[in-house]
């Protein structure tokens, strides 16, 4: 028996045991960061929710830009899939509201961070539930909510103004200090209390409440510099101006501002807007870019700066809601502050030097009947506002702003909203929203079905 | 608990001793050159056996002596000797084309008798699998068995090839078969790695195709989960069971030379269109994307008129290419753009082997070397094999084996699918009218500064572009490179230890150890944004996979009609992977110089890399009790390991009646008759290192506009996949029903299995609502099934000494379904516009896309001007899997001269052409060349009429509001385009398809004269054709092929490189 006894010994021998221990943690990504490291990445979420693919179709669904041919040229005969949200929904539930839960339980005690957050988060939502509606947001990022509630349009503005108020009182009470994580203003806290101002001030615009909006746009932005804008390091494909970016791959061609309206406003086209004291030559210059691609001025050069809540949105949110609440003069005032922002060439960098930039002041005549600016002799204050509308259409270039402002206006103000045309001749009426993200409508069953482009969001009713 | 049991079994086992057999039979099988060592010799109608040793002796105890012994031995025909009392039998087998397949190899690499299994199993004979001219043994499979389905991801010389065996069993998991080679796993990977994209990049090798096939003995494919549970969790898809050759020849050196010559060409051609020109809307226009411009005809014929006051490109044989003023030349280049990149491929294989045994021991030596040039210029595949395979014996108790395999592999593979950089997107796309020939030499800009090395393409005709958007074919075939090399080495040691003559012990251990060196080299100026700055990165993918198994196995007779077979055994283990992956991008200066310091600056050079770990033990069993004519299995394993929370135990029991033992059927037609049933377990492990939910950098893309949180600082985000700390495996259960029937002195032979199985808690990423803040969590969520009827015949219709002819064929009609994904409606297998999915209620891989807006009733719902909408959600397109699959052969044999054919068939299976499909948008497929004079004004897609009389390019359809005119603004939106925009339906296709996979005729010469003559005895001389024809209503490519290769996701074309047919000529020479 000696020979089994060989056997017994191996077979003990063998069975030493199956206990993994930390076999399976994941030997290729952290389960543990600094919070601190997980800030940058919801700022570019926001850069790619506000200035990506989505923007590039509410752009061309606002006769800003042209779809040219593949999906840019479906997407532009209003033809589009739910898929095309799926991003979108991605970045703004992950790439921002799941990480700002990391930021907010790990760094609780830094307001500046706590507030900057809460900013960011505001800017995206904002543009998420004007885009499509009504949306999770309560329930959204729990843990534990599969199917996470869809919050009214309005309920879900109303809640976002309650976390910008909770952001700026967070900011107002700290001194501040340099973060370099901060991509938008590197912590300057007085940048970002303007941005939260400017953004309430958009979001009470995207509901008409003109006076809370006119409140609120006084505390705004109120330099080129607090301007919140992607300023594109632009040396390789990843941190490239995204316009650039699209323009310059495989997608070339895909996208124009051929013949759009926009196009048609400013290069001295039947539909000019130039006039005595305006001349958009250089503007005109700066917006354009062909199917050629690779562009290196303008707004798709790669280096080129991405507007996201601008100082000239302040200005023209002031100068409308000040058109309907306040008074013609405020309300031009505003206006000219602008003209003068855009005349001092500080607003953008020319192509070309030589390229013309007039924006002179205009006065109450230029609004009177047969003014420059009224010559079909309409009411004075709705020809100020219907130039502050094209003003805001034409600056809001880049920005959801020019879609924006059609879906409020189509509803009360058709006298004075951009008469852009529709893409195709088989609409009718002009899109209203996003399809929502077809993963959400795969596994959300609290997700409503059935709705088109072409119905309206709630506040534009 | 576990370990205790196992003891305790152990005791059980050694405690047995008690009971021992009564007579002994011994005896020598030997053929007609020497002992053969390893023959099997069985009591008939038991499980009880044993297997000569190297001397090819055998001694056998046997309870009675009017048992009838079965000798067998794989490759030749089987003898029954009744023992009738006496002591010493000895036998010589005799060599068989076509053996009787009555022994087979188990999922332990141990040979039984088929009769006592009740699991099914088929054995594809390894001349049967040479025959074919395959220079990959997964391809050779192709056709052999039932319900087995192979599918070659591409005609790649190496391309991998995809193994199903009764359909999809898993969602996310491991989708290939457990390859258990003599009793050690052997990896069978088709790996992406971190460099190369599933749906476009180069198609990659899948590792069995590594082993020399003239080393392989047979293959035993095990289907069902009872025969496989011992495997547990490797073995839900399968398992193939190869044998390899060992030296048996004891009176002289076995040396048998092979040569194998291939000569290959490309199966299917997609048809072009060469009536119109590049452009769009009509208009002829110069490195446009398009080919909707003129009509060539219309053209002024004569040479083109240039500008050559400004830019131009110089070719590297001096002709010159200017911007084109006026295109008068009506030359198309179809053929000649085809040609610059295809050629016949060709293969030759040669391969040696020496063998022999002596007293003590055997050895086998083989070597093997393949030099495989594919279609497509500069690909090419290489293969060095070299194998050791010896045992020797101590004593009676103690005997060692050792074998040890060397490969090496070196590729070239070509770009493909979708990928701006692939062969067929450059080549298929060009413009008709577009030379591409000259797609290297230097560029003048207008100031006359030139740029040396630049690339030429339909879209950058006289190379005025850094970024030609997509690559000249030439450029993808001669500039790029895309190497592999692949060392492996495999070393397997087994002890064997017989302590008394019931009960022997096997320790076996294995390392199966590889390093696979990927490279990828894309000059300056090759298409794509980082690319078109030069891009080179390297992968080295290396993995180690221990396996060591303990086994006992005992055989006793608990009375006189009870029989009982035990195998105990324990398995451990231990997979290590690591991949590093370095890249330079934004070259330095345009060199080819493939250095990262030299070609980028740091900035620019990035390493990644990736590594994973697994283990796992297994205590497993195996009882096999047979009374009489019934045989008993009971087999299992109780298996934990490192990926899931907890051990799962999977059990399986067989068994099989063999009926026509009775003596009801004695001097009937029925020769022999079996009848099985079985249930069994076995399971996918959840992938490696999903428990915890972890941070990730990451990329936001919305649409080809990337921002990478590297350049901004770098930094993290909470993973959008969720992580889940309960994985458990997933559970494949299985029923099978079977019979296996012989007729006419085994002139007939049918089997038939219905299976079912259903596979619980399959893993899969379930797609949260994105509101969640995750997009993903990998759980145990979901569940399938398959069911299905396999039959297998074999009919002899003539046979006698001279000549025989048989049939041979097989047929599978599998049904799998999702039964439930947790409430997530749709799992994409593969991305895409079109992709292959899971989908609750439907058949597991269906097509997913955009589809035809319709009515309630079902018909097309279709706008003002009666064309086809789209459908604002997306919805299940098709279906890939064919209703049935089957396969028809015959072989004949005339005197030395054989003769093979084999057709095999799917039917109803539904493909994306979305080649086709895309290529209509482009403009150059046949399909969109067309001129049409309509007989009536028609409308286009935009409501313009286009009147009666007036040719012009399209083609006419009638959707069912009357004849419509699907032109450009049809083709380029609804009809044919890029993402979810056109109405992706519209490119599925029944892809129902009957091929002549293979056709072979062989003359063996080995007459009497010609042995003493040369001294060899034998000389075979075989020409095969393989995949000589294809019926399908699919054209321009083999609906076999699988954008995305060897993936659970199937049945979608995108520029995919073509599949070949070969002329095969083999010669073997054995002394």
């Amino acid at each position: 028996m000696k020979k089994i006894n060989y056997i017994i010994v191996a077979c003990s021998l063998i069975f030493s045991g199956c206990d993994y221990g930390e076999l399976n943690e994941n030997p290729n990504e952290p389960t543990q960061v600094p919070e601190i490291l997980v800030i940058t990445g919801t700022m570019l979420a926001d850069i790619a929710i506000n200035a990506s693919h989505v923007q590039r179709i509410s752009g061309m669904w606002s006769g800003q830009y042209k779809g040219e041919q593949n999906l840019y040229g479906a997407l532009h005969g209003y033809e589009i899939s739910t898929e095309e949200s799926n991003s979108s929904w991605a970045y703004l539930y992950n790439g921002i509201l799941a990480q700002n839960d990391v930021i907010q339980e790990g760094l609780s005690d830094d307001l500046l961070i706590v507030g900057i957050s809460k900013i960011v988060e505001a800017h995206a939502v904002g543009s998420a539930c004007s885009n499509w509606g009504s949306i999770p947001y309560s329930e959204a990022a729990t843990a534990g909510i599969d199917d996470p509630i869809y919050d009214a349009q309005s309920n879900v503005f109303a809640q976002i103004q309650a976390l910008l108020d909770e952001a700026i009182s967070n900011l107002n009470g700290i001194s501040g200090y340099t973060l370099p994580e901060d991509i938008f203003f590197g912590g300057d806290k007085t940048s970002w209390i303007q941005t939260a101002y400017t953004l309430k001030s958009r979001y009470y615009m995207l509901v008409k409440d003109y006076s809370s909006a006119y409140q609120a746009a006084q505390n705004g932005i109120a330099s080129n510099e607090a301007s919140m804008k992607y300023h594109p390091p632009g040396t390789t494909s990843g941190d490239q101006n995204l316009l650039y970016e699209f323009l310059s791959g495989s997608r070339a061609g895909d996208m124009s501002t051929d013949g759009t309206y926009l196009t048609g406003l400013l290069d001295g086209s039947p539909t000019s807007r130039n006039n005595t004291k305006t001349n958009e030559d250089a503007r005109s210059e700066y917006y354009y870019f062909d199917t050629d691609g690779g562009n290196t001025v303008g707004v798709a050069a790669a280096t080129a700066p991405m507007p996201l809540v601008t100082y000239e949105e302040n200005l023209l949110t002031l100068a409308e809601a000040a058109a309907r609440t306040s008074t013609f003069a405020a309300a031009l005032g505003h206006l000219n502050e602008l003209r003068g922002f855009l005349a001092s060439g500080n607003a953008f960098v020319a192509v070309d030097g030589g390229d013309i930039l007039q924006y002179d002041a205009y006065d109450a005549a230029d609004f009177a009947s047969g003014g420059i600016e009224n010559v079909d002799g309409i009411d004075d204050t709705r020809a100020l506002l219907r130039e502050i509308v094209e003003e805001r259409y034409v600056s809001g270039y880049g920005t959801f702003m020019p879609w924006n402002d059609a879906r409020r206006l189509r509803a009360s103000d058709t006298d004075i909203s951009v008469p852009f045309p529709l893409n195709t001749g088989a609409a009718t009426v002009y899109p209203e929203r996003f399809l929502l993200s077809q993963n959400e409508l795969n596994s959300n069953s609290n997700a409503p079905t059935g709705v088109t482009i072409f119905d309206k969001t709630e506040v534009n009713q | 608990m576990i370990k205790k049991q196992f003891l305790g079994f152990c005791v059980l086992l050694l405690s047995s001793s008690f009971i021992l057999a009564q007579n002994e039979v011994t005896g020598t099988v030997s053929d007609t050159s020497g002992p053969l060592p390893g023959a099997s010799v069985v009591v008939k109608g038991t499980s009880k056996g044993t297997t000569t040793d190297f001397d090819g002796n055998y001694s056998i105890s046997l309870s009675s002596g009017d048992a009838i012994l079965v000798f067998s031995y794989i490759g030749y025909s089987d003898q029954e000797i009744p023992v009738n009392n006496q002591n010493t039998i000895n036998v010589t087998l005799e060599e068989s084309a076509r053996a009787l397949d009555e022994v087979v190899v188990t999922a332990l690499g141990f040979t039984v008798d088929r009769k006592t299994l009740g699991a099914t199993y088929s054995k594809i004979n390894a001349d049967d699998a040479r025959q074919s001219g395959e220079t990959g043994v997964i391809n050779s499979l192709a056709g052999k068995a039932s319900g087995v389905k192979i599918s070659r991801a591409n005609g790649d010389p190496g391309a991998g090839s995809s193994i199903q065996i009764r359909g999809a069993n898993t969602i996310g998991g491991n989708t290939q078969p457990l390859i258990v080679v003599d009793g050690i796993a052997f990896s069978n990977e088709n790996a992406n790695g971190i460099g190369n994209a599933a749906t476009g990049g180069v198609s990659q090798q899948s590792r069995l195709n590594d082993i020399n096939q003239d080393d392989i003995e047979s293959m035993t494919i095990l289907k069902g989960a009872s025969a496989a549970a011992v495997w547990g969790s490797q073995a839900a898809n399968g398992v193939i069971v190869i044998t390899t050759k060992k030296g048996r020849n004891k009176d002289k050196i076995d040396v048998s030379y092979n040569a194998i010559i291939s000569f290959d060409e490309i199966s299917d051609r997609h048809p072009l269109q060469t009536n119109y020109g590049q452009g769009t809307g009509g208009n002829w226009g110069q490195n446009n994307s398009r080919s909707w411009g003129d009509r060539i005809s219309d053209r002024a014929g004569g040479n083109d008129e240039f500008n050559t006051s400004g830019q131009y490109f110089e070719a590297q044989d001096g002709s010159l290419y200017y911007p084109i003023t006026a295109k008068n030349s009506q030359r198309t280049f179809v053929n000649e753009n085809f040609d610059q990149v295809f050629r016949t491929g060709n293969s030759i294989n040669h391969s040696i082997s020496v063998s022999g045994a002596g007293e003590k021991g055997n050895i086998y030596l083989s070597f093997g070397k393949l030099d495989n040039k594919g279609i497509i210029k500069s690909s090419f595949y290489d293969k060095i094999n070299a194998s050791l395979n010896a045992t020797y014996r101590f004593n009676d108790w103690l005997s060692i084996k050792g074998k040890a395999n060397y490969i090496n592999i070196k590729s070239n593979r070509i770009q493909q699918s979708s990928n701006v950089n692939g062969l067929y997107l450059g080549l298929l796309r060009s413009a008709p009218d577009v030379d591409n020939r000259d797609y290297i030499g230097t560029y003048f800009n207008s100031g006359g500064t030139p740029t040396p090395l630049r690339q030429r393409s339909y879209r950058n005709t006289y190379g005025s572009k850094t970024n030609s958007a997509y690559n000249n074919p030439g450029w993808t075939v001669n500039e790029l490179k895309n190497l592999n090399n692949v060392d492996r080495y495999l070393l397997n040691l087994e002890t064997t230890f017989k302590p008394t003559d019931w009960l022997s012990v096997i320790a076996r251990g294995g390392v199966d150890n590889y390093i696979d060196f990927r490279s990828s080299f894309f000059p300056m100026f090759s298409s794509g944004s980082t690319p078109s700055g030069g891009q080179y990165y390297t992968e080295n993918r290396d993995l180690k996979n221990l396996t060591f198994d303990f086994i006992g196995r005992s055989n006793f007779d608990l009375t006189e009609d009870l029989n009982l077979s035990l195998t105990l055994g324990y398995g451990h283990n231990n997979k290590k992977r690591n991949s590093i992956y370095a890249e330079a991008k934004g070259f330095i200066f345009n060199t080819r110089l493939k250095d990262f310091e030299t070609l980028a600056t740091e900035a620019n050079r990035i390493a990644l890399n990736s590594k994973s770990f697994f283990k796992s033990d297994r205590f497993f069993g195996v009882a096999a009790f047979n009374y009489k004519d019934v045989f008993l299995n009971f087999s299992g394993a109780y298996e934990t390991f490192s990926s899931a929370s907890e051990g799962v135990f999977y059990p399986a029991a067989d068994v099989s009646w063999n009926f026509s033992d009775s003596k009801v059927f004695e001097d009937s037609f029925l020769s022999s008759g079996k009848l099985r049933a079985s249930f069994g377990q076995v399971g996918v492990a959840p992938q490696r290192h999903r428990f915890n939910t972890t941070f990730e950098g990451f990329t936001y893309e919305d649409y080809s506009d990337p921002i990478d949180i590297t350049y901004f600082g770098g930094g993290f985000k909470l993973n959008d996949d969720l992580g889940n700390p309960n994985l458990k495996p997933e559970i494949k259960t299985e029923y099978e029903l079977g019979t296996d029937l012989t007729f006419f002195n085994n002139r007939l032979g049918l089997n038939f299995t219905y299976y079912q199985n259903e596979i619980d808690d399959v893993l899969l990423d379930v797609t949260l609502s994105p509101s969640t803040g995750h997009n993903n969590q990998y759980r145990n969520a979901g569940k399938l099934e398959n069911k299905g009827l396999e039959i297998d015949f074999n009919f002899k219709l003539l046979q006698n000494e001279e000549y025989n002819l048989s049939l041979f064929g097989n047929f599978n009609n599998n049904k799998s379904k999702v039964l439930d994904l947790a409430g997530t409606d749709v799992v994409s297998l593969v991305g895409g516009s079109i992709t292959s999915a899971a989908i609750v209620g439907e058949p597991m891989s269906v097509l997913y896309g955009s589809r035809i807006l319709r009515n309630s009733d079902g018909t097309p719902d279709l706008d003002a001007n009666g064309f086809l909408q789209q459908d604002s959600e997306q919805g299940v397109i098709g279906d890939p899997n064919p209703d049935w699959r089957g396969g028809l052969g015959m072989s004949a044999n005339y005197k030395k001269l054989n003769f093979n054919v084999l057709f095999e068939t799917s039917q109803g299976n539904d493909y994306a052409e979305r080649t086709r499909f895309i290529l209509g948008n482009f403009g150059t497929h046949s399909d969109v060349g067309n001129t049409v004079s309509p007989s009536q004004d028609l409308v286009d897609v935009n409501g313009d009429i286009h009147p009666a009389g007036t040719p012009t390019r399209g083609n006419i359809a009638d959707f069912g509001a009357g004849p419509v005119l699907l032109n450009e603004p049809w083709y380029r939106g609804r009809g044919g385009g890029f993402g979810s925009s056109p109405i992706n339906e519209l490119a599925i296709r029944d892809a129902s398809w009957v091929r002549l996979r293979e056709l072979s005729l062989g003359y063996t010469l080995n007459s009497e004269e010609f042995r003493k003559k040369t001294k060899l005895s034998s000389i075979d001389f075989t020409f095969t054709g393989r995949n000589l024809a294809l019926w399908s209503d699919v054209v321009g490519v083999d609906p076999e092929i699988n954008q995305s290769g060897v993936a659970n996701g199937f049945g979608i074309d995108y520029f995919t490189n073509p599949t070949t047919k070969s002329f095969v000529f083999s010669i073997k020479l054995n002394y």
